[in-house]
């Protein structure tokens, strides 16, 4: 049973972290590979505004999530507009570089030891008992809720809102977008920050509930592969991808060797991309014209 | 310019030079040269004036959708530059405006390929443009409006655009255009790849909006028979170059467009094709 | 195959001389300068600058193996810190299992990675683009899972140590003959990159970069390349890596981690995609950065102050600088190169005439 609630859990954090690859993809065609190091820097922010509004949870969160949302926007526009043209790799190389220069900066500023911004926060941590011997910590418990009120209504947004819509307009044609009239880099940027958006929330509840450090980064990375199992461009996918990771990881790890925790990711991956190139879900790219 | 000749729905009488209205869209010298390099038009001008149907022939290559993506903005995704000329859209120069702002002008472009979005609705592909006059009201008389002009497109709401027939596909084409309420719609080889029927049926739509709407439209065709049916004024473009403009009855007479373009010889004989070859290279073409 | 700008005047009259790799008196006598200055060097530099050079050399060895399989095949790799840990585990296990002497450890570490290249090429085959690059991703974790199980299992928690290798009884400790193995292994690398990219292997290569499905059409075997260039640049790296565990005398799970893919994707990038010369200057430049941040942070701020976060500045920096590179300069610093020398032949012109976009 306590397998089976380690399964659900780790499914939200992968699930949480990976509709964020997903809406950048799906807008934009870029793959973020930066998204781990930035729901790191979401976490860190929290630990800064937790020490300005001491006492005050909801305050430093609100204000952590706000400059998140903020750093998303400007890491389009000032970094990722600037490639617009050039090849999809250099896009993605860009991110890796941004990764790399922002693990370091973390460092920097904030040394490399593990923090706990609970405590400044005043937040404590419960565990509740579950039926069959599982416990659950809270925190976990309110990442699972997250992640299904977020996907809910990222869900809505994309079907149903005007500018989800248009979102996913400018995905499958950007040129097309363009010429009816709308506003590529709104839309873009409008992308970056609803990643880094639920990208701080899931590193955010992350850290309340284990703390934060360099790691944390890695558990980005292992999301990636989740995403991609799914299909890259569907966020239904996401959801399927971190759910077939998330079993197979804590299955093996449990069964086999902890060791391999960073691997099988990848190891799934490989397994699913052979058997369906495109992932589960996602669409099938278009031939290229010759 | 010349003055504007009655076209064959317009009734109307000729002004006068002096008290001709400013041109809607007004072209001049006109240079685009892709990745530096290729020069894919040169020295073009021309004028559009609110309310005429103007026509651009040309075979392939000549530079005519190059021109269309200038004019609406979209160049600078295929590396092309506009490094000479002006283009002048109510009076106010638009040559270097962002590509969604012309749009918000009121200057819609229907694209020769990638017309529609195809893993959405046709519900969806009509919800999606920006209207540049917002407001409910108007949004819902617009789409009854369309749905009006294409009562095809009405049982087809749910139907994924990529699913649709090319005829279907083009009308939705044009509808998504008029979503975004324009002022001047740009139609990019409407023919290609559509049976002649369908064709007809879709530039009779084309023209019933138009007077709908007061609408001005830029046809671009390679199909010169059919466009010399409804357009008031058209200009040949040729390498980049424009070689000939005039009214409609004008080019379907000028012997060189009946030749290359309708394939109607005037001598009598069959010409073969070394000695059209040549004969197009030497000759210079005047207007 | 990307040609540099030539002023005009250099005519070649058969295929031998159009394949040729150095086909004007100039570059002939550039080389043989380089040459001298590269044999002079154990005469006349301090251990520490030969400890660089050697480095530099491992790196070009990797580098340009990185360069064949992404820069012209055009199948982006980011486990190339697995290779390089597979050819040093590889050395490491055979020596501390069997005392195996380096001319078996070599060519068993190549075996490994050519068997990598295989195993890691096939996805390539069904996957494209970055779903590829994604995928090689997990050879870091795939070899440093098993490195890391072989160390726990077998009690080297910190690392295995590996004696010099020896050559006629004699173990090979002196760092200048160091240096000019090395040396010698970077400029056979590059030979063999080079004849490689002349022959059918590197035009077919050149296709299916440009476009796999045309060169599909044209008949190129599109699979037997692809895995050739996975095999050959594998097998290149995981060699580069058992020359590192013999010149380090350590092979530990630590050294190789996905900093390190990045870092030897960088060096391609910074280099210049698409050129061998390229792949060259980016491994300079990539070994000698950290040293660099080093000695100017100390010139800066007091060596003292900074010593716990020199890693963290040198990440910093060096994703600025890689940023700076792909925003600026994509073409990387054979870019700049090509663009100083396009500047001077074509003066006063700005731009090549018509005849392909070559940016």
């Amino acid at each position: 049973m306590q397998l089976a609630v380690n399964i659900v859990v780790l499914t939200a954090i992968y699930a949480l972290i990976a509709c964020g690859y997903v809406l950048i993809y799906r807008v934009s065609r870029v793959l973020n590979l930066a998204h781990g190091e930035l729901l790191m820097l979401s976490a860190y922010l929290l630990l800064w505004t937790a020490s300005l509004f001491a006492g005050h949870p909801v305050a430093a969160i609100a204000a952590a999530l706000g400059l998140s949302v903020a750093v998303g926007a400007m890491v389009y526009l000032f970094l990722l507009r600037k490639l617009t043209g050039e090849m999809a790799l250099a896009a993605v190389l860009t991110t890796v570089a941004l990764g790399v220069l922002l693990r370091g900066l973390t460092v920097i500023v904030w040394s490399a030891q593990q923090h706990y911004p609970a405590v400044p926060l005043g937040l404590a941590n419960w565990a509740f008992a579950l039926p069959g011997g599982a416990r659950i910590s809270l925190w976990a418990a309110l990442l699972v809720a997250t992640t299904l009120a977020v996907y809910a209504s990222l869900f809505a947004f994309l079907r149903l809102g005007r500018w989800g819509m248009r979102m996913r307009a400018a995905g499958q044609n950007p040129l097309l977008a363009a010429q009816r009239g709308i506003n590529l880099h709104a839309i873009y940027a409008l992308a970056w920050s609803l990643s880094t958006l639920t990208g701080a929330l899931a590193g955010m509840l992350i850290a309340l509930d284990s703390g934060l450090g360099q790691t944390m980064a890695i558990i980005g990375l292992k999301a990636f592969p989740a995403a991609l199992v799914g299909g890259l461009d569907s966020l239904a996918g996401a959801l399927l991808g971190s759910f077939i990771v998330a079993s197979a990881e804590v299955v093996l790890i449990h069964y086999v060797d902890p060791l391999l925790s960073e691997v099988i990711p990848f190891l799934v991956l490989i397994v699913v991309l052979m058997l369906r190139p495109w992932g589960l879900l996602g669409t099938r790219e278009e031939l290229d014209r010759v | 310019m010349t003055a504007r000749a009655p076209g064959p729905l317009l009734p109307g009488p000729l002004l006068p030079a002096p008290l001709l209205p400013a041109p809607l869209l007004a072209v001049d010298k006109l240079e685009v040269v892709y990745q530096r390099a290729i020069t894919a038009l040169e020295g073009i001008s021309l004028s559009v004036a609110a309310g005429q149907i103007v026509g651009i022939l040309g075979s392939n290559g000549a530079g005519k959708s190059t021109l269309l993506r200038a004019i609406s903005g979209f160049h600078g995704l295929d590396d092309a530059r506009i490094t000479d000329g002006s283009i002048h859209f109510e009076g106010q120069p638009i040559a270097h405006a962002a590509p969604h702002l012309s749009t918000r002008a009121g200057i819609v472009l229907v694209p020769e390929r990638g017309k529609v979005f195809p893993n959405l609705t046709v519900a969806e592909n009509l919800l999606v443009p920006v209207a540049a006059r917002t407001g409910r009201a108007e949004q819902r008389r617009r789409e009854g409006l369309i749905y009006d002009f294409f009562p095809r497109l009405a049982p087809l709401r749910q139907r994924t655009a990529g699913l649709l027939s090319g005829g279907e596909r083009q009308m939705l084409a044009i509808a998504a255009g008029l979503v975004c309420q324009p002022k001047l719609l740009l139609v990019d080889e409407l023919s290609l790849g559509l049976a002649p029927v369908v064709v007809a049926d879709l530039l009779q739509r084309l023209l019933a909006i138009r007077s709908a709407l007061s609408l001005t439209l830029v046809i671009v065709e390679q199909n010169a028979a059919l466009t010399l049916g409804v357009i008031d004024h058209g200009y040949v473009l040729e390498n980049g170059r424009i070689v000939l403009d005039g009214s409609a009855a004008r080019l379907a007479e000028h012997p060189d467009v009946a030749e290359f373009y309708l394939g109607q010889s005037t001598s009598g004989h069959r010409r073969s094709y070394r000695e059209v070859k040549q004969y197009r290279r030497n000759r210079r073409w005047y207007g | 195959m990307s040609r540099r700008p030539r002023a005009s005047g250099y005519f070649r009259t058969n295929y031998g001389e159009d394949l040729s790799l150095l086909p004007t008196r100039l570059e002939r006598l550039a080389l043989l300068g380089v040459l001298v200055v590269l044999l002079a060097l154990p005469l006349l530099a301090s251990p520490f600058l030969i400890d660089l050079a050697a480095q530099v050399c491992l790196a070009v060895i990797g580098a340009l193996a990185l360069m064949l399989l992404t820069g012209y095949a055009g199948q982006v790799s980011l486990g190339h810190a697995g290779l390089l840990a597979a050819g040093a585990f590889t050395v490491g296990i055979l020596f501390k299992e069997f005392k195996a002497p380096f001319f078996v450890t070599l060519p068993a570490a190549a075996a490994v990675g050519a068997l990598l290249g295989v195993v890691f090429g096939l996805p390539s085959l069904r996957v494209r683009g970055l779903y590829l690059a994604v995928s090689t991703l997990a050879l870091n974790f795939l070899v440093a899972y098993l490195g890391g199980e072989y160390e726990a299992r077998r009690g080297f928690s910190t690392g295995i140590i590996v004696d010099p290798p020896a050559l006629a009884g004699m173990a090979v400790t002196d760092a200048k003959a160091w240096y000019l193995i090395l040396l010698a292994a970077a400029v056979a690398t590059l030979l063999l990159c080079a004849n490689l990219l002349r022959a059918r292997s590197g035009r077919a290569w050149a296709a299916i970069r440009a476009n796999e499905t045309v060169a599909q059409t044209l008949g190129i075997g599109v699979a037997s390349y692809k895995l050739l260039a996975f095999v050959i640049s594998s097998a290149l790296t995981a060699v580069a890596g058992a020359l590192f565990a013999y010149y380090r005398g350590f092979v530990s799970v630590e050294a190789f981690s996905l900093f390190l893919s990045i870092q030897y994707v960088a060096m391609i990038i910074i280099g210049g995609m698409g050129s061998l010369a390229g792949a060259i200057l980016g491994a300079l430049f990539v070994t000698l950065f950290p040293y660099a941040i080093e000695a100017s942070l100390g010139a800066l701020v007091g060596a003292s102050a900074y010593a716990g976060l020199l890693f963290a500045v040198n990440a910093t920096t060096f994703g600025a600088v890689m940023i700076l590179f792909l925003v600026l300069e994509p073409q990387g610093l054979i870019g700049l190169w090509r663009r100083l020398q396009t500047y001077f032949l074509l003066w006063p012109f700005r731009h090549r005439p018509v005849g392909g976009a070559r940016r």
